[in-house]
């Protein structure tokens, strides 16, 4: 009896420490997909501002706080790596709906994780509720109680 | 599974299909038939009464009085022409339903009722068909769309341009009748350019079958893309189509990873043979095939710790398991959603420790499929298997066939 219930355990807990690492994972994977989606979008801003701009000043941020006006030379001659490792050159306009649509793109793939992270960490909470289960019968000296669902 | 890919290309097939309809021609095309005495309405027979002489019909042919298919027709048409003009020379000439009935007054002969139906045997009408002829500027712009999408699929350079060569060799310069649907005709071609890229796909359980027992696998790649998972999923597989299967616990180096993969066949029902945690993978490997050989299993699965191809050290080690395992084929493994990059990872493999197929897993969360399509084209080697979710049972055999139905939203050929 006190054998099974410490395989069990031992299951559980490797179930566990697995749901963690992917959650881990999938997480790591939110966290770049949300980074290139800000990229993308701050991209997509300066874009903006630059066609905007009469004479295509701007500010070059080059670290620690400390930014440059520069002026450029083709404000509406994008060069835009759109994967593969390919890069082309697109009009301002073009780059910006390209940068658009990226966005999107990645906003469907994160709530794609999201949705794979969030039925796995109720899988997780599943494993943890029969874990303490087990625990507390244990403690009160009780045999746990069979699995439900 | 690589739903944004399908997207763009459903949109590529429905603008390369407009290209196609605004550019097919109806030209006409002398064609021999030969209806029955009574003609279906459809196909009008000759107009001539029947005291004609007999030969003249026939006798006439239809490149002397009618323009043939050197002479297109330059107004486009709908195909609601079909066979709507009667006779050479007489085009527009009013057509009877049925062809005259002999004249009872005036009765013929048994020779001259033969002649008479000579006249209905061979009957040389002018059909209208559609053609097809594209041009090169035609299809250009479409043919850019489609380069950017599957550049923007992260689909390599040097496989893009095939599938771009491959439906612009199809379509370009080419006629082709045009009897289907554009729709068809855009997916026959898109399905072979991207077959061709694909290759043949590798069946496992086949090679399997007829080779000597046991089969030994190695599983190699970078570090989390799910190796050891997919150890378990190609165990369950393989147990699945009927054979014995052992796995080797070759991760010695990463913490946990023996406890994961004991846990996998546990629940599998597959035997694993493990040592502890730091140990030589090549002895635990080793032991596998050994194991194997003693009781008769036909497949020994290896699990080995993750590695970057360069990682000399990490390398050398391979090395020597390859010389100790002696492996029948090596698998790669590496995760779909990393694009291009799992491409040149696996090109980088395939040159230090070589590689006989390719496992690419989370192909689910892959909403591009440019490593699935360019990773057979760019090594030379068969994508053998496609990871598509969490459960055992998420391990999908890679067919190409099966992989371009789904991407071109069609069934399987």
């Amino acid at each position: 009896m006190v054998n099974k219930v410490e395989r069990e355990v031992q299951v559980l807990q490797h179930y566990l420490n697995e749901y963690g690492q992917q959650m881990e994972m999938l997480s790591q994977q939110l966290q770049m997909i949300e980074n290139g989606r800000a990229e993308a979008a701050a991209a997509a801003e300066t874009l903006t501002t630059l066609a905007a701009s009469e004479d295509g000043t701007v500010l070059l941020p080059v670290g620690a706080g400390a930014s440059l006006r520069v002026k450029v030379l083709e404000p509406d001659q994008v060069l835009l790596s759109i994967g593969a490792n390919v890069v082309v050159e697109r009009q301002n306009a073009e780059a910006k709906s390209f940068l658009e649509d990226r966005m999107l793109e990645m906003e469907a793939s994160g709530k794609r994780v999201a949705e794979t992270f969030g039925k796995i960490q109720g899988q997780a909470n599943e494993v943890a509720r029969r874990l303490d289960q087990i625990y507390r019968a244990v403690q009160q000296g009780q045999a746990p109680p069979a699995p439900t669902g | 599974m690589f739903e944004g890919l399908k997207g763009k290309l459903a949109g590529v097939k429905s603008r390369l299909g407009g290209v196609i309809i605004e550019n097919a021609e109806e030209i006409e095309t002398p064609v021999e038939v030969t209806p029955p005495i009574e003609a279906p309405a459809a196909v009008s027979p000759p107009t001539e009464p029947a005291d004609a002489a007999p030969d003249e019909a026939p006798s006439s042919s239809p490149a002397d009085a009618a323009p043939g298919p050197s002479v297109p027709e330059p107004e486009k048409r709908t195909l609601s022409g079909f066979f709507r003009r009667s006779k050479a020379g007489q085009p527009d000439e009013p057509a009877p339903a049925e062809p005259p009935a002999p004249e009872p007054a005036l009765p013929v002969t048994d020779v001259e009722g033969a002649q008479k139906t000579g006249i209905f045997t061979k009957l040389k009408v002018l059909v209208t068909e559609r053609e097809l002829i594209l041009k090169e500027d035609d299809v250009r712009e479409v043919l850019d769309e489609l380069e950017i999408v599957l550049l923007e699929s992260d689909v390599a350079l040097p496989v893009t341009e095939e599938i771009i060569d491959h439906v612009r060799r199809d379509l370009v310069g080419r006629h082709r009748k045009f009897r289907e649907s554009p729709d068809e005709i855009v997916t026959e071609t898109l399905r072979d350019a991207l077959l061709e890229v694909l290759g043949a796909g590798f069946d496992l359980p086949g090679y399997i079958r007829g080779h000597e027992r046991p089969v030994r696998i190695l599983f190699t790649g970078v570090n989390g893309t799910g190796k050891t998972t997919t150890v378990a999923k190609v165990g369950a597989y393989l147990k699945r189509e009927g054979f014995s299967v052992v796995i080797a616990a070759g991760d010695t180096f990463r913490a946990g990873a023996i406890e994961q993969i004991d846990i996998h066949a546990e629940r599998l029902g597959i035997r694993v043979i493990q040592h502890k945690q730091g140990g030589d993978p090549s002895a635990v490997i080793y032991d596998a095939v050994e194991y194997a050989q003693a009781h008769g299993l036909d497949v020994v699965l290896a699990d080995t710790a993750g590695r970057f191809h360069n990682k000399q050290n990490l390398m050398n080690q391979l090395g020597k398991i390859r010389r100790v395992m002696k492996p029948d084929l090596v698998f790669y493994v590496d995760e779909a959603i990393a694009g291009n990059d799992a491409v040149i990872r696996a090109e980088e493999f395939d040159k230090t420790v070589g590689a006989d197929g390719i496992v690419l897993t989370k192909a689910d969360m892959d909403p591009k499929g440019g490593a699935a399509i360019s990773i057979a084209h760019t090594i030379g080697k068969p994508l053998v298997f496609l990871g598509t979710g969490q459960g055992y049972d998420d391990l999908q055999p890679f067919t190409p066939a099966g992989m371009v139905a789904d991407l071109l939203g069609t069934a399987e050929a």
